[in-house]
């Protein structure tokens, strides 16, 4: 502890500030500066300083470093971090393991450890200095950046940073009035929510009437999501003081407060040690610094009311009432706390002063735009790479800092919306992501700047929860006075909820918005009138997701627990309840499982080989681990049917229409199974001589074996489907055809089937074949000749197909895949393209082509051009161009292009009225599938272009429903229901071993040798015990619902 | 509870026994006694002059008070949007699923309470939960248990012991 010398005066004051910026300069002994805000100490920054003292301690260093424990350095993602002086050097994820090697390597021997530098989440470099991290370089730490400096402890690491001289400044030669100009000179607007011009309120104050005066802090930040005051107030609690010491002067106010909440307990530490310290060193108190102007600061705890942030409701609470708010006027600039005048500002208003008197309200009016000058902090957080607080120059745009500084989304997701204001604003969608960050141009898009909270939300978010969510914080935190907001928005929430929960009505969105204009109207405090703002921004921007809850029953984030009840049934195109035949699995119920699997799947066997398992992406296991192994779960089962050959039973034989379906694929089969299953007489057919249509001759039988398609396709045949193969549609007969036949409707499930051209010199060669004719060619048994050295053009599951394909042939040596973009935007399945790099096929990444070279007819290579990734687009991806003059061959015997396929639609004679659109998919309505021409529908890869098997079998299920209404005469609009399982299966009590351990397993596959040059099946089953293990891993999310919780008795 | 007048009024007198200081008396008061217990509101309507109708005013409108005992152990789960946004809802859902009971009660042994708080300002280590001051990163559903575990061994082992 230091002698605490009262400062007598100015003089005094200026020689101490001095010293203490000497001795910051000359001081080159090496400093460990250690971030230990409250979020850098709940990830750990008191074991790391522990750590850290301890090494020093018993190497006897202390001489060679120091350690500076200071607040929020703002990069809270990074934390735990430490920042290395004098070279600037940025660690960050610091562990106390990392402590020795921190202080040997990098301290004593001048290595950088590489591990701990920020990495680019856009561009993956490493950046060594802070200076050159994304997050810091286009901000402006004007009112922050000394966070980074000083311990906040410590009055002297304040003096060091020219602290107080600002103070000294006007006490010495500047009169309160020219205090009060120089703060309105430059433009200061208030940083707490409104922007009010904060010279002008200083001024108010100054000239209202009265010898009594106060000034008051406002620290109550409330606004979920923002918390830069308290990095403030932990981290530079001085200049928050000095700040306040000057308004007073200005003013002539003698008490001070500092109103700040309770959730803070470090800041009011910080605060309070800071208000002690300045009163013993007399910069508080009596006489500061000799001169005749007085000032005690005192400290009033908040207890939690969100209200308390408006600054009437404050001011009762200060004077020990219940935080109601009052009309305004009169201005608490006139009449506020006692009835005195007073003067409010936020915290970071305060801490804008020292630095505006210090280099001049002209330097500061030079950032920012014409009506709001300076810089503003914002808290970047929810769905963002960069958390943190931000502090950058009023009239950046959105983009830059969220996509930029913030360095994107995580995961890869695509940006929704930004939520700015707090409880008080709006949310902000993409199209409006270059608005300039201006108080103006927030309100004006329907939001407000607010006290600088930046919620960043993406695909995964549901904007009527968000809706939902802060109207029920508001019906909490209202103060219950006024009628409008009191009622208003308790209703508007309960309207919400109900659209949230699947039962909102038409007439909802009109009522809703009705109500909101009356709370907005009516309210007599800030709360109130801008509670309506997140519905009325959110009914703005994102109307069609709260007709989407309310028309369709649909939540298209899946998010709202009563809509989507568990995510795996509520993603999948055909409904398979996969959370209830997996507690059938746990409990060993495979008979059960099986029968809940059939019930909407009459290709289960396929699906548990090839299906893309939308539902594993929504898995909320996989939200904080690995998502539940469905799709090997479904296979267990129906191996195990395979394996005790378990039939489908025959079934209905009431004669009822004839139905055509053209294209025996999994959209014809479905439609015909289910038909048949209702009493039509379903036929088929199909052009090629075998069933299955892509099942048949696109998936290779390492992926899918003939065994597997053959089971599921017998059970569909008994359903008393008729097959006719080898008849072509457009060529054997016409849909006038079946009509005049008796055919009383037809479905076209025709694929997509016609390989797209690349459209390069060279590519009718004859050793260019394309993907889905080498494919169809392998799967009916016949021989192909292919050369030596194969290259695949294309990253969809053609191209990884055929390439797998290709390193089975007898012939082929080598196949390099050639992707035009990286890795991570291939849309093959991510276990295909791992299974093909582990049969040694290569992939070059950012390669197009442009010529294929011959020599004599003969493909001899192709030419390709080198491509780049460039700038984030709109969705966040990054879009390939090609680099100019660096084009290079590579050398092939075979060339195959698989960049996709388009339906081939010349069937369509004169007589149909049939609409195509311009990518050769039939127009049809994508609820009903019906078509222009009456009587016809279409569904599958025909309707869509090249989707994927169990969208087919969705289009499939819902043909058939059309159909039969189509038959039945009645109307074919889609009834949505909500998501539910058929049944709620008992939960099982995971030990909690089981818990800790639980894992998702391993799929065995077949070692690469034993996959050489055969079509054996190479993903291997679960054993009975790994599927009842991973069963049991299930968090049954469908138990969620208010039935699912009554079902289970909770 | 046995409250002792002597000790709320040296609170009252703490802090001069003005009527000004009212939230700040009840903040030490339940910081002293874990909740605000009436007695002890009434003591203060008396001393100060100020109408208990007044005094639970204050205690029921601020959020910090809780008028009902409060368990050994506080959990207070953060519901701010930023956590929200990261699953918050979820966790909440998760402790309330396995101590069985609602936000703002006690469970029935008087072990813990779940409280939820609308930001502790540590946006980046959402979803946040504190239990007596701890604060945890991160939190998801599987944590929710160890946590509780945590505190459920720490009583275990501190069997037979006088707390507080």
């Amino acid at each position: 502890m230091k002698d605490i010398n009262k400062i007598n005066s100015i003089e005094d004051l200026k020689q101490i500030i001095n010293n203490q910026i000497q001795k910051r300069i000359s001081d080159k002994k090496p400093v460990l500066i250690v971030s230990s805000g409250t979020c850098g100490q709940a990830r750990g920054s008191l074991a790391l300083i522990e750590a850290l003292e301890q090494v020093i301690k018993d190497e006897y260093l202390h001489d060679e470093v120091n350690i500076k424990v200071t607040g929020c350095h703002g990069f809270c993602e990074a934390e735990p971090n430490i920042i290395i002086q004098p070279q600037g050097i940025f660690y960050q994820h610091v562990k106390p393991e990392d402590a020795k090697e921190i202080i040997f390597e990098t301290i004593l021997n001048n290595k950088i450890i590489d591990r701990l530098l920020v990495s680019d989440p856009v561009t993956g470099e490493k950046a060594v200095k802070e200076k050159d991290i994304r997050f810091y370089k286009k901000q402006k730490r004007v009112v922050s950046g000394d966070n980074a400096l000083i311990d906040p402890t410590d009055i002297d690491d304040y003096f060091s940073t020219g602290g107080y001289s600002s103070l000294a400044k006007i006490l010495e030669r500047i009169s309160p009035e020219e205090v009060v100009e120089t703060v309105k000179a430059s433009g200061l607007r208030g940083r707490g929510g409104a922007g009010f011009p904060t010279g002008l309120k200083w001024q108010f104050a100054r000239k209202a009437k009265g010898d009594i005066k106060y000034i008051i802090c406002n620290a109550d930040e409330g606004d979920p999501g923002a918390y830069m005051d308290r990095s403030l107030m932990e981290g530079n609690p001085h200049r928050i003081l000095e700040g306040m010491i000057i308004g007073a002067y200005a003013i002539g106010a003698r008490e001070g407060y500092i109103y700040i909440r309770a959730e803070y307990p470090l800041a009011l530490r910080h605060i309070s040690l800071a208000i002690k310290r300045a009163e013993q060193l007399g910069l508080l108190g009596d006489n500061i610094l000799g001169t005749d102007f007085s000032l005690n600061i005192h400290i009033s705890e908040g207890a939690g009311a969100f209200v308390c942030g408006e600054e009437t409701a404050l001011m009762a609470s200060i004077e020990g009432r219940v935080g109601e708010p009052r009309q305004k006027p009169p201005f608490p600039a006139v009449k506020g706390l006692w009835g005195k005048p007073t003067n409010i500002n936020n915290v970071e208003t305060w801490g804008n002063i020292p630095i505006i008197i210090d280099k001049g309200a002209e330097w500061f009016s030079r950032i920012g735009t014409n009506e709001s000058k300076g810089t503003k902090i914002f808290s970047l957080v929810g769905k963002i790479n960069n958390t943190g607080l931000v502090e950058v120059p009023i009239g950046i745009t959105l983009r830059e800092v969220i996509f930029d500084i913030g360095g994107g989304i995580p995961g890869g997701k695509k940006f929704k919306a930004v939520q700015t204001g707090g409880p008080s604003g709006g949310c902000i969608p993409v199209e409006m992501l270059d608005l300039p960050i201006d108080y103006d141009t927030l309100t004006k898009a329907g939001s407000i700047m607010g006290s600088g909270g930046m919620i960043v939300m993406d695909e995964n978010t549901c904007m009527v929860d968000i809706a939902k969510y802060f109207l029920n914080f508001l019906r909490d935190e209202s103060c219950g006075k006024c009628l409008s907001c009191r009622e208003g928005i308790q209703r508007m929430w309960e309207i919400v909820k109900d659209i949230s929960e699947g039962n909102g009505k038409e007439e909802d969105l009109e009522l809703l918005e009705e109500l909101a204009n009356i709370v907005k109207d009516a309210s007599m405090c800030g709360l109130g009138q801008t509670a309506s703002n997140p519905v009325l921004s959110t009914l703005k921007y994102f109307k069609d997701e709260y007709e989407d809850h309310i028309k369709r029953k649909k939540c298209p984030a899946v998010v709202c627990t009563e809509i989507v009840s568990s995510p795996c049934q509520y993603t999948c195109p055909i409904d398979q309840e996969a959370s209830v035949y997996i507690a059938l699995i746990a409990h060993r119920k495979f008979e059960e499982a099986l029968k809940i699997i059939r019930k909407d799947n009459p290709l289960p066997s396929v699906c548990g080989r090839v299906c893309h398992h939308p539902c594993e992406k929504a898995c909320r296991a996989g939200e904080f681990g690995e998502p539940i192994a469905i799709r090997s779960l479904k296979r267990f089962v129906t191996d195990w049917a395979i394996e005790n050959d378990y039939r489908v039973q025959n079934n209905n034989k009431s004669k009822k229409d004839k139905v055509a379906i053209i294209g025996a694929g999994p959209s014809g089969l479905t439609a015909g199974y289910y038909l048949s299953l209702k009493g039509y007489q379903a036929t088929i057919f199909e052009s090629l001589p075998v069933p299955g249509g892509m099942l048949a001759i696109a998936i290779p039988d390492y992926r899918l074996p003939k065994k597997i398609f053959n089971f599921d396709f017998d059970n569909i045949i008994k359903s008393g489907v008729t097959i006719n193969t080898n008849k072509t549609l457009g060529k054997d007969f016409f849909i006038d055809d079946l009509f005049k036949e008796g055919y009383k409707a037809v479905f076209i499930a025709i694929g997509a089937h016609k390989s797209m051209k690349l459209n390069i010199p060279n590519e009718d060669s004859k050793d260019v074949i394309q993907a889905i004719e080498l494919l169809k060619e392998v799967n009916l048994g016949n021989e192909v000749e292919l050369g030596e050295r194969v290259g695949i053009i294309g990253g969809g599951n053609a191209a990884v197909d055929a390439a797998r394909v290709a390193i089975r042939n007898k012939n082929c040596k080598s196949v390099t895949i050639l992707y035009r973009r990286t890795r991570k935007e291939m849309p093959a399945f991510e276990e295909e393209i791992e299974s093909a790099i582990e049969e040694g096929i290569g992939i070059k990444f950012l390669t197009s082509p442009t010529r294929v070279l011959t020599q004599n007819g003969k493909v001899i290579g192709v030419e390709c051009i080198q491509m780049k990734l460039g700038d984030l687009d709109a969705s966040g991806r990054r879009r390939p161009i090609p680099i100019e003059g660096s084009e290079f061959s590579i050398e092939l015997d075979t060339l195959i292009p698989a960049i996709g396929e388009s339906p081939d639609t010349s069937f369509v004679s004169n007589k149909d009225k049939l609409s195509i659109s311009k990518w050769n998919t039939i127009l049809v309505n994508k609820e009903t599938l019906l078509t222009d021409q009456i009587g016809v529908f279409a569904g599958g890869d025909v309707a869509t272009g090249p989707r994927t098997v169990v969208e087919a079998i969705s289009a499939g299920k819902t043909a058939a429903e059309s159909i039969e209404k189509y038959l039945e005469g009645k109307s074919l609009t889609k009834e949505y229901k909500l998501t539910r399982p058929s049944l709620y299966v008992e939960p099982v009590e995971l030990s909690e071993e089981e818990i800790e351990e639980a894992k998702r397993p391993e799929l065995s596959k077949l070692s690469v040798k034993q996959r050489q040059k055969n079509f054996n099946e190479v993903e291997l089953t679960l054993t009975e015990e790994m599927a009842v293990k991973e069963a049991r891993r299930c968090l049954r999310c469908e138990l969620e619902t208010e039935e699912g919780k009554k079902a289970i008795g909770r | 509870m046995n409250i002792e007048t002597q000790k709320v009024k040296s609170f009252i007198a703490k802090h001069n026994s003005e009527k000004k200081a009212l939230i700040s008396i009840l903040q030490d008061i339940q910081k002293e006694y874990n909740y605000l217990p009436q007695e002890a509101l009434r003591i203060i309507s008396e001393t100060l002059g100020i109408p208990l109708i007044d005094v639970v005013g204050a205690a029921t409108f601020y959020r910090a008070f809780s008028l009902k005992p409060r368990g050994k152990h506080i959990i207070t789960v953060c519901v701010g949007t930023a956590c929200h946004v990261r699953g918050g809802p979820k966790i909440l859902g998760e402790f309330k699923r396995d101590l069985d009971i609602d936000e703002g009660e006690t469970t029935k042994d008087n072990q813990f309470t779940l409280e939820t708080v609308a930001c502790l300002g540590c946006c980046a280590i959402g979803p946040v939960v504190v239990v007596d001051g701890n604060y945890y990163a991160q939190t998801n559903m599987r944590k929710v248990k160890s946590i509780l575990n945590t505190y459920r061994k720490k009583e275990k082992e501190n069997e037979g012991y006088q707390q507080n």
